[in-house]
């Protein structure tokens, strides 16, 4: 027997030793190998403004729409013959250039909600317009192949609906001392230190000491897993770098979790957009400039695909306060190593053809791009998780 | 007499209430089952609506938006309406504070439980208040009426976008989900039925102080064929004839029998209730039958529903007053657990049960004692919303190691159960049966006084349950 075999079987035995029946069948579903593929969500929360994210430039639409709030020519980096990234993307650009990344452009759904809470649900939830349900996306996934929290991280303190599961949910944390300290007060420990499986036959309390053991046994794991590997690397000193540090600490030390999700606040630009977003797109693209490296450096970025959303795009129109105000469709970040489609991938956003609010019209359901990432790169039944076939795109 | 024994009567006031407190438990515990259940009711007969002082705000009541903004300048007017719905906070500490206080608990528990049927959410503060005064006066009324004054709200004509149903152009939003979610339940009527019935409710719309208004000339008053009947219906008769259905009254039975008897329905009890329901649709009448039958006492309905973050919090102060001095520290605590009242996440409303339950929100919910009544360190952070800047949204990452400022009254505490053995405090506080290595864990502690005590009842996985 291999050293290193023996020595991971001997400390799991001498584990298993003292842990009662119930909290070994919960660990050992962890050992059950699913591929080593890891996805990074973001959301850009408050529906970033894709039109002047990516820059339709000789669209005279764009134009004479917004006759403040547009992006002039001389003041953007072109990236095709069309389109061109607002400056404060320089990070991202070098990541297009070196093809990590794909812009998938008028991504939506039908009957567009412009509520922030109902948009986001709905993008959490991978719901239809109409359609109230209660788990997320990644909580299905989590529910049907993961079982144990750890398998989807949030990189927050309370869990949001996207890693919801019906009776299987992941785990929110922003820091993992944090959330180990918290399984570690006395009581608590107490408590867990004393349960056989008796109570496991119980319905809504059996849920609650399960529920108990494995946050306690996955806020061990992360800690104890993520602690060996401190990143190196200088993230821009904001909690959204702080966000995007953490995860790399994770998928570096090789965490098992698969799905990881975290929310970027600040998007909603009413007024005053031009300099708000602007620093809020410098904020995004250096920060996930170093993640990209940070992973790279390690050997993972090949494993990681990191899709970057928002609940909606905003009105084409600027309104009068030097803003905009709630949209529909708009693009999504695809950002991974090995992309088939490199760069844009599919057509610009059609400005003469807006819906009877005045906002962009999708060509592309993001249910398709849901379906085609649980396909092709987490490699399970997107079917059984979506509730419904979509269509699949080609870009990974 | 029917005697009540000390722990029936607990049963009794977690589900129609937040649990009792012992010195009234102790006042009412000679009386026979219908005399407790009676005076439950009786307590509950007045109704006294929630009411802010928004005497600042009178102008938006009584002037249109347009209006005001003409007399006092855009931005005056924006700030103005912003400063208005920063009170739908105070609006929600009140309702909180009134869990609390008030002798009508039962009123204010199907208050709370109305809420999570008829789902609405606005931010007009007027309007607001107006809906959830609404709910809580009929909330013990007549189940007829009381859809018909919900669907007659400002705040739900606007939340379902019934304003902008017009006989030129219907929206169906309204009467799809009075069907789907106030009344019968998915698959339970056919999308003609929604057609037809949204045509009912054309033109019902509201004047600025939120009262109702029928714009006659966007109603439609034409034939409709409505579950195979046909009429000039209006939105009135299209709700008569949905109480018709008997499956009406099941489907508010079978939400009435989760929420007050048990998570996992018993079928023949449902059909019980139902039959009872749809007699007269009284509420109170089948409210009375639930808390009088003897199976509702059966032990398989005690101790076992997950409490929700309002009932666990406010189910806290029932046993030990405490004041929040920090009201706006109450939404941390509602943002954490998941329940921020008056914010439905949804026109759905909360899933409630086990939905309450992940890895973050229990960890969060067994340390709540602590957190209110024993100082404990605040050291995770409730999200930002979705309106925030960058640095709001994150604001309170640099908010650290912090307390909930509140003053507890031990001293009231102690007088009460500072005598009490520990099993009897035990058997006071938790209702759910003890977890076997979880009793011998509490059997085994060196009590040293019923306040840490207390505080350790309430950090147990029992104690989420009522």
């Amino acid at each position: 027997m291999k050293r290193r075999n023996f020595l991971k079987q001997s400390t799991l035995a001498s584990s298993l030793f003292f842990v009662p029946n119930f909290v070994k069948a919960f660990e050992q579903v962890a050992k059950k190998s699913l591929g080593y593929k890891k996805l990074v969500i973001i959301q850009l929360s408050g529906g970033n403004d894709g039109l002047n994210t990516v820059i339709p430039y000789t669209n005279d639409l764009y134009y004479s729409n917004r006759p403040e709030l547009s992006i002039k020519k001389n003041k953007l980096i072109k990236v095709t013959d069309e389109l061109g990234f607002h400056t404060s993307l320089a990070p991202l650009k070098n990541l297009y250039d070196q093809g990590y990344l794909s812009i998938i452009n008028n991504v939506g759904y039908p009957n567009p909600s412009r509520s922030h809470f109902r948009s986001s649900d709905i993008w959490q939830t991978a719901s239809g317009a109409n359609e109230y349900l209660d788990t997320g996306w990644l909580g299905r996934y989590i529910e049907q192949y993961g079982k144990i929290p750890y398998m989807g991280i949030e990189l927050d303190d309370t869990l949001s609906l996207i890693m919801k599961g019906k009776n299987s949910n992941g785990i929110a944390t922003k820091n993992p001392r944090t959330l180990f300290q918290n399984t570690q007060t006395p009581y608590f420990k107490k408590i867990i230190n004393h349960q056989s499986d008796s109570h496991l036959s119980e319905h809504n309390l059996g849920y609650l000491y399960k529920t108990m053991i494995e946050a306690k046994s996955s806020a061990k794991y992360i800690y104890e897993t993520s602690k060996i590997y401190k990143s190196e690397f200088t993230y821009p000193k904001n909690p959204f770098g702080k966000q995007l540090k953490t995860t790399a600490e994770f998928i570096n030390s090789n965490l098992e979790s698969k799905v990881y999700y975290a929310s970027m606040g600040g998007f909603d630009t009413h007024a005053n957009q031009a300099n708000r977003q602007s620093n809020l797109l410098k904020t995004f693209s250096t920060a996930m400039e170093v993640f990209v490296n940070d992973l790279k450096q390690h050997n993972t970025f090949k494993d990681t695909l990191i899709l970057t959303f928002s609940e909606f795009g905003r009105r084409v129109q600027q309104n009068g306060a030097g803003g905009t105000d709630h949209g529909a469709a708009n693009n999504v970040f695809v950002i991974g190593e090995d992309l088939k489609t490199k760069g844009f991938y599919n057509a610009a956003p059609n400005l003469s053809k807006l819906d009877k609010n005045g906002d962009l019209i999708h060509t592309v359901d993001f249910r398709s791009i849901y379906a085609t990432v649980l396909d092709q790169w987490l490699q399970v039944d997107d079917v059984s998780i979506l509730n419904k076939s979509f269509s699949k795109l080609d870009f990974i | 007499m029917l005697k009540m024994n000390q722990r029936h009567i607990q049963h009794l006031y977690w589900r129609a209430g937040f649990g009792i407190d012992i010195n009234f438990l102790k006042k009412i515990q000679s009386n026979s089952r219908p005399q407790i259940i009676e005076e439950l009711f009786s307590d509950s007969e007045k109704i006294i609506p929630l009411q802010l002082n928004l005497s600042e705000f009178t102008s938006i009541k009584n002037k249109s938006a347009n209006a005001l903004k003409k007399e006092m300048g855009e931005q005056a007017f924006q700030k103005l309406r912003q400063r208005s719905q920063k009170k739908l906070r105070d609006l929600n500490h009140a309702w909180i504070e009134r869990l609390s206080e008030s002798d009508g608990i039962l009123r204010e528990k199907m208050t709370l439980f109305w809420a999570n049927i008829f789902v609405c959410r606005d931010n007009h503060i007027f309007h607001i208040q107006q809906y959830h005064n609404t709910l809580r006066e009929n909330a013990l009324g007549n189940f007829r009426n009381f859809v018909k004054s919900v669907a007659r709200e400002a705040s739900m004509s606007k939340y379902l976008n019934n304003k902008q149903n017009r006989k030129k152009s219907p929206n169906e939003n309204f009467a799809r989900e009075l069907m789907e979610l106030f009344t019968l339940g998915i698959g339970n009527y056919s999308e003609e039925d929604i057609k037809e019935s949204a045509r009912a409710f054309t033109g019902w719309s509201f004047n600025n102080k939120g009262g109702f208004l029928l714009k006659k000339h966007q109603h439609d008053f034409d034939e409709k064929k409505f579950f195979g009947k046909k009429g000039n219906f209006n939105g009135d008769d299209i709700i008569d004839i949905i109480l018709e259905q008997k499956q009406c009254a099941r489907f508010i039975c079978d939400k009435i029998y989760k929420y007050f008897v048990n998570p996992i329905v018993d079928k023949n009890r449902l059909e019980e209730i139902t039959s009872i329901f749809y007699k007269d649709y009284d509420i109170k009448n089948v409210m009375t039958y639930i808390f009088s039958a003897a199976w509702f006492y059966d032990d398989q309905n005690i101790g076992v529903k997950i409490k929700s973050p309002i009932e666990l919090l406010v189910g806290i102060r029932t046993i030990v007053p405490v004041r929040f001095e920090e009201k706006k520290q109450f939404n941390y605590l509602q943002k954490m657990m998941g329940q921020v009242l008056l914010y439905p996440p949804n026109v759905s409303g909360w899933k409630g049960d086990k939905s309450w339950i992940n890895s973050n929100t229990l960890m969060f919910r067994m340390k709540l004692a602590s957190l209110i009544l024993n100082n404990a360190i605040i050291n995770l952070e409730e999200k930002g919303a979705f309106e925030d800047s960058f640095d709001t949204y994150y604001k309170n990452v640099k908010k650290r190691n912090r307390y909930l400022k509140t003053s507890k009254r031990w001293d009231v505490f102690l007088k009460k159960y500072g005598n009490l053995h520990p099993r009897q405090l035990r058997d006071f506080i938790v209702m759910s049966k003890l977890d076997f290595d979880t009793e011998t864990l509490l059997d085994g502690l060196e009590i040293k006084s019923n306040k840490d005590f207390c505080i350790q009842l309430m950090s147990i996985p029992e104690y989420q349950l009522c």
